[in-house]
């Protein structure tokens, strides 16, 4: 058989699999601002398969590297591992309903960053909380979409569950299509009230249960090109009202240890637009993400993601990919405060509001057992990941970076069928 | 006029025009499984959760519930 002929058997058989597991060329453009609401997220995927009946499993191990000695004051030097299971379903009821549900489960222990304080030369240094810290958290979310001829309405609800943690959350989205589904606009909206009762009172003096709301809003398009590539972008708004701190940080201030306290408010705005494009020729796609956020904490953020997929004699797929993070620092935000402060004052030594960089590699390997099972979809996915952080990968110059930044790793495993 | 909202006009105008019709029988490219916007519904939902609870800036995929990420 010619290399022409092989090509062409190859992308006539990918695009078969395609169309029988419903993830075209419209499940595509759908997954655009809908992606963007809490509760929604899940779903706007969830609608790539809306006349098959689907069933997914994923298994995770999220480990964070140890902290080295030197930027450690007191507590633990091992930090948090995280195993994941989750499990979604999809299921069409009629030709027009597609009901899902998502179920997440994952536990955590190790120990966490309590507070940041001066060294001798006044560098900042961590104390750690002991490896003491257990704890587990379910997640849930049921939606319903009515498919119309071109359109697509989503609404959902679901709920987050910790021993200290719960927060309830429903969206509503619509999407409609244009230009022969060419073109696809959509919007939503979705809600959420959370609530935390930091009862671990030996990381928190106050066990007082607070509150907090969050509103989205969202709006985006998608474009087809030409026959090879495809883009979408989106805009989303998102303001929470509330108790907005950490209970389990402390802040070092004039030598004196005292509440993280943040403002009431934030308001957070983020532009996404995403883009790919597949070269026949070598049968291989470009991914490319690029994400701009800012708020009004005043952190502005930069995140940019390559990724490049190949597929490999029919059934299997290679991805690498890099990602880049940079973020500036929240406004009430220091290492430590060398004076005290008044009592009321916004402040916080959380190193997930310091200025840093982050770079992330990733490699993803997806196998195709459809055609042996002889079913629409089915498929094995190996998935790594190595993120690292620090002030070396920000951008602009740091003079002081916060001690507990994060480097960590995670190995998935994912396994999908739909018939 | 902002130079933001130019500059939006601008990049709408250009991939405006840079669009080709596409009739529906001619995305089999487009149809394939690796030009999904999310090629792992499940892994994107995982990793959004961890950039989530790890990074200030609110993540490109929302997460229902979300969780407090306190840690």
């Amino acid at each position: 058989m010619s290399q022409k002929k092989r090509r062409a058997r190859c992308e006539r058989r990918a695009a078969q699999r395609a169309a029988r597991s419903g993830r075209g060329t419209l499940a595509m453009l759908t997954t655009s601002a809908l992606a963007l609401i809490p509760g929604l997220a899940q779903r706007a995927a969830a609608q790539s398969r809306e006349n098959n009946w689907s069933i997914a499993y994923g298994y995770s191990m999220y480990s964070e590297a140890s902290l080295p000695a030197s930027k450690i004051s007191a507590g633990s030097r091992e930090r948090y591992d995280i195993d994941t299971h989750a499990f979604k379903l999809a299921a069409p009821i009629g030709g027009h309903i597609s009901l899902g549900l998502d179920v997440t489960y994952e536990k955590m222990t190790g120990a966490s960053p309590w507070l940041i304080q001066s060294d001798l030369s006044g560098d900042p240094v961590v104390v750690m909380t002991g490896a003491s810290i257990e704890d587990a958290r379910t997640d849930v979310l049921a939606s319903v979409t009515y498919i119309g001829e071109k359109s697509r309405t989503t609404l959902s609800g679901g709920a987050s569950m910790e021993d200290d943690y719960t927060a309830i959350n429903f969206g509503f989205g619509r999407e409609k299509d244009f230009n022969q589904k060419a073109t696809t606009f959509s919007w939503g909206i979705g809600f959420s009230t959370d609530e935390i009762d930091p009862n671990d009172t030996s990381f928190n003096p106050d066990p007082t249960k607070h509150h907090k709301k969050t509103g989205t809003f969202s709006l985006g398009f998608a474009q087809v090109i030409d026959r090879a590539s495809v883009a979408q972008s989106s805009l989303t708004l998102q303001y929470a009202d509330g108790f907005l701190s950490d209970p389990y940080k402390l802040v070092s201030a004039g030598g004196i240890n005292r509440e993280d306290i943040r403002p009431g408010t934030r308001t957070q705005v983020s532009w996404l637009t995403r883009y790919r494009r597949h070269f026949e020729r070598v049968h291989g796609s470009l991914h490319g993400d690029y994400q701009f956020s800012w708020d009004t904490w005043d952190v502005k953020a930069h995140v940019v993601e390559l990724g490049w997929h190949q597929e490999l004699f029919e059934l299997l797929s290679l991805a690498p990919s890099l990602r880049y993070y940079t973020q500036s620092q929240a406004k009430f935000y220091a290492p430590y405060f060398a004076l005290g402060l008044p009592a009321e004052r916004d402040a916080s030594s959380d190193y997930r509001l310091s200025p840093y960089g982050a770079l992330s590699f990733k490699l993803r390997a997806d196998l195709s057992l459809a055609d042996w099972l002889r079913v629409p979809e089915a498929r094995v996915g190996v998935q790594y990941e190595r993120y690292m952080s620090g002030k070396e990968f920000a951008l602009g110059s740091i003079s002081r970076e916060n001690p507990a930044l994060v480097d960590f790793s995670v190995l998935m495993v994912t396994l999908k069928t739909g018939f | 006029m902002k130079p933001l909202h130019v500059a939006l006009l601008l990049g709408l105008s250009a991939l405006a025009s840079a669009c080709q019709h596409v009739d529906p029988w001619e995305r089999n490219l487009l149809a394939r499984p690796d030009m999904a916007w999310e090629t792992d519904e499940i892994a994107a939902t995982q990793e959004q959760h961890t950039y989530f609870s790890k990074e200030a800036a609110m993540p490109g995929g929302g997460v229902g519930g979300g969780g407090c990420g306190c840690n």
